[in-house]
């Protein structure tokens, strides 16, 4: 991953920018019907994994002060479901996803609102990082 | 429901497959939660780790060109054949890796990961 993005900075013209934007799996995700929680959603381990190796190769290459960062947030992202079973299935399938959610309602409250519509709601974080002026005398293959 | 969150990809979530771009937020909701359009407004940008061109499409009619660049040959077959159908003709999409990219130095002003690292 740190390659790559010393690749970015090589393709990148002075002043560009880099948008890093990803699923945030520092939070969890939801299961919602309407206004009321169902569920969460954790992220299964390797993705967790993955996102700590993505997170530590951003910073190393600001650490080595190819970019600075200028300005990061997070936003939610809605997924709709017209019943349980739907999200069920979604979620059975889901590469980032454990696959089965930790409800916090109980059975016959699943069961009743089973046929209604439901959304996952994920939260999705960005980060925009600048390039940093290339130090004089700096290897083009440092960078 | 938040009628903004979920309106640009209406119900998509009911009928299509879980590995699927279109399951994303739409790119230019993404765009607006970013900043704005004034980030990609008139620049050259290169959307790496592309996938089908979701995005890539999605904001070509801002930018004066957009690249996509993908590792997977079917995925980028998908793109090319969506850009084609979009009729967009400031976007090119190549097969290639992150990490040898075939373009010249300070060939972008704007590089996208848009659910790539």
């Amino acid at each position: 991953m740190v390659h790559a993005l010393r690749e970015v900075r090589r393709v990148l013209a002075p002043g560009g920018i880099l948008i890093d934007a990803r699923p945030d799996s520092r939070v969890l995700a939801h299961a919602e019907r309407g206004a009321q929680r169902f569920g969460n959603l954790s992220t299964n381990r390797t993705e967790l994994a993955n996102d700590r190796w993505a997170d530590r190769a951003v910073a190393q290459v600001v650490l080595e002060k190819l970019f600075k960062r200028k300005r990061h947030g997070r936003f939610w992202h809605r997924i709709p479901f017209d019943s349980l079973a739907a999200l069920r299935q979604y979620l059975s399938e889901h590469l980032r996803f454990v696959h089965r959610a930790q409800w916090v309602v109980n059975a016959a409250t699943r069961r009743r609102y089973a046929n209604e519509d439901f959304v996952i709601r994920r939260a999705v974080r960005y980060e925009i990082l600048e390039v940093r002026p290339m130090r004089p005398g700096k290897l083009r293959s440092e960078a | 429901m938040n009628h903004n969150s979920v309106g640009d990809f209406g119900g998509v979530g009911k009928q299509v497959p879980v590995v699927s771009s279109s399951l994303r937020p739409d790119p230019l909701r993404e765009l607006r939660e970013w900043g704005g359009e004034r980030l990609v407004r008139g620049k050259r940008v290169l959307d790496l780790g592309c996938g089908d061109g979701r995005f890539a499409l999605g904001v070509a009619s801002l930018a004066s060109r957009v690249d996509g660049i993908d590792p997977d040959p079917e995925a980028i077959a998908a793109a090319r054949k969506n850009a084609r159908e979009s009729g967009v003709r400031n976007v090119r999409f190549r097969v290639g890796a992150a990490q040898q990219l075939p373009y010249s130095e300070a060939a972008f002003d704007v590089v996208i990961l848009s659910w790539t690292l």
